[in-house]
């Protein structure tokens, strides 16, 4: 029996399809990540698996029960910031314990433990309203994992921290999960969906590609991408990079340009002397393995972030 | 009942955390109790002043009353949606109607301590009441109809009205409006006729003027609101309002779609 098994899933809004016949299963224990823009679906996917929103048809279930029978199985972490800034982060825990059947003597023991999973017992006292992003983003994480938790949905629990802030949350979700939980990472990173055992890329509601990270990029994105930032832009430098890319194709972005290549070491060294050749001034050019963006990239022809604005 | 306590003990910390809560239902009637007991007696006979303090009191109690109930809760309930507090709590085995009495519990708590440090300042700067012991729990019911048709209005308004803003400012308007029109700020035989209907089948009004008439006395009010048919038109409406509010609320406020 999957954690979670969704088969042909179907939601529409206003005549929209959502999501379109979307089909996912994941194991006890995985730390699986949907990755995909904003409007995907992913987000709705995440509630209607946490039990928030209902399908329009489909079966969805969490451990063999429909979600909102299982509820006391899954903790689920929403987007938006749900923790009380009027609160302390240990009242704000003690409320969800509360809420969850704990005795107030039971809740204090376990809001200290959950506390100092995920390294906020000094701050405990604290109102939430003086905690950064990153320390709020662990008490909210906080909340949804009390004993008994089977399935952890995390939608985009990294949007708004800095690098080092995601760094360390996703060292405590590594540190305080065990071997039985599942978890769902929501995210439009790719960096962040790396950190999972599985990936899922979403697209306009339909599920793309599935696999391991490697996997995905073996099968989607055998090229190695290289950057190129110049003193300008023209298109006198398009046509010298265009020559160096697989099929010719370079994307311009805010500063630069990216291309393509199977042998990115070798074309790092060309680009750089034709461009030389051609007076062109070349700021800074950097390779970088395929990433998963790069693989949604190959998949949609458009960039996350540019599906995601 | 753990649920009920959570929501409840939430509930109240946040509000008696919250200053702009604090100051429109607590201070800001006390400063129109301060400033209605120095200068709108006017050349009423002195035996009579202690009076009508007494009723300026009573209808800033009933506009905190209002406060609490009409943007207070919908504050609570339209601030939680928006911040993603309500898909926490769908997600969670939670019966909706536990967070609803453990809301509203929270709103009458704050509402009977507004009540309270409003008739204590009042009863502070001279406002003096009559009535005996029955007259007092009468009062204490009509007290009761004033929070039920507010939280009702309240529940409305946060139900339907899903920002935040949004919710409070309507509820704000809602208050501040209808205690002008209904004579809540103004005497009732100042009011133009129609006004003067509203005042009368308006619960809120209507149940204010009966408690001034029960504990400031029957020539502090312009009318008889303790006509049988008056007591049975505010305590129907009264509990319309509360019964559409949670109707509404149970039926859309836990839904996200």
């Amino acid at each position: 029996m999957f954690a979670i098994h969704v088969e042909n899933l179907v939601k529409t809004y206003d005549s929209r399809r959502v999501l379109d016949g979307v089909n996912l299963d994941v194991p006890e224990g995985e730390f699986y990540a949907l990755m995909g823009p904003n409007g995907s679906g992913k987000t709705t996917l995440a509630s209607i698996i946490a039990a928030v929103k209902t399908q329009d048809s489909g079966i969805v279930e969490v451990h063999g029960k429909k979600p909102a029978q299982a509820k006391e199985f899954i903790g689920y972490v929403p987007q938006e910031n749900f923790s009380s800034p009027k609160l302390s982060g240990k009242e704000n825990l003690v409320y969800f314990a509360n809420l969850l059947g704990y005795s107030r003597s039971q809740a204090k023991q376990l809001v200290a433990e959950v506390l100092k999973n995920v390294g906020l017992s000094e701050e405990a006292d604290k109102r939430v309203a003086k905690y950064s992003g990153g320390m709020r983003k662990r008490l909210e994480v906080a909340t949804a994992i009390f004993p008994g938790i089977k399935v952890l949905i995390l939608d985009e629990p990294t949007t708004g921290l800095d690098p080092a802030a995601r760094r360390s949350f996703f060292s405590m979700i590594q540190e305080i999960m065990d071997n039985k939980t599942s978890i769902i990472l929501i995210t439009h990173i790719g960096s962040d969906a790396e950190l999972a055992s599985r990936v899922g890329l979403i697209d306009s509601g339909k599920m793309i590609a599935e696999g391991t990270p490697d996997e995905l990029k073996r099968k989607h994105a055998v090229e190695d991408v290289i950057t190129v930032e110049t003193a300008v832009k023209a298109d006198s430098v398009l046509s010298v990079l265009k020559s160096y890319s697989i099929n010719g194709k370079v994307v311009e972005s805010e500063t630069g340009y990216k291309i393509y290549s199977r042998n990115g070491d070798r074309a790092l060294a060309d680009v750089v002397r034709s461009m030389d050749q051609a007076g062109h001034k070349v700021m800074r050019i950097e390779m970088a393995r395929p990433t998963l963006e790069d693989v949604f990239f190959r998949l949609t022809e458009r960039h996350l972030q540019e599906a995601t604005g | 009942m753990g649920q009920i306590s959570a929501a409840y003990t939430k509930a109240v910390k946040e509000l008696l955390r919250e200053k702009a809560a604090l100051f429109w239902t607590i201070a800001w009637p006390i400063i129109w109790v301060l400033i209605g007991s120095f200068s709108f007696t006017g050349s009423a006979p002195p035996q009579v002043i202690p009076y009508i303090k007494g009723s300026i009191a009573i209808s800033m109690m009933v506009f905190a009353l209002m406060i609490a109930g009409m943007s207070n809760l919908p504050a609570s309930i339209a601030g939680d949606r928006q911040n993603g507090l309500l898909s926490k709590l769908i997600s969670m085995p939670i019966k909706p109607y536990r967070d609803f009495i453990g809301r509203i519990s929270a709103v009458i708590t704050l509402s009977l301590l507004a009540a309270a440090l409003v008739i204590v300042i009042g009863t502070a700067v001279g406002a003096r009441f009559t009535g005996t012991g029955v007259e007092i729990a009468q009062a204490i019911g009509f007290v009761f109809l004033v929070i039920c048709a507010s939280a009702g209005v309240g529940l409305i308004a946060g139900t339907l009205i899903k920002n935040l803003q949004g919710a409070i400012m309507t509820g704000v308007g809602i208050a501040v409006i209808t205690s002008a029109i209904s004579g809540l700020f103004a005497p009732y035989e100042v009011l133009p006729m129609p006004l003067q209907v509203f005042s009368r089948v308006y619960p809120i009004s209507s149940a204010q003027a009966s408690i001034v008439h029960l504990l400031a006395g029957p020539d502090m009010v312009a009318y008889n609101p303790l006509t049988s048919g008056q007591i049975a038109l505010t305590i129907a409406l009264s509990f319309a309002l509360l019964f559409i509010g949670t109707v509404l609320y149970s039926r859309l406020g836990w839904k996200l779609e």
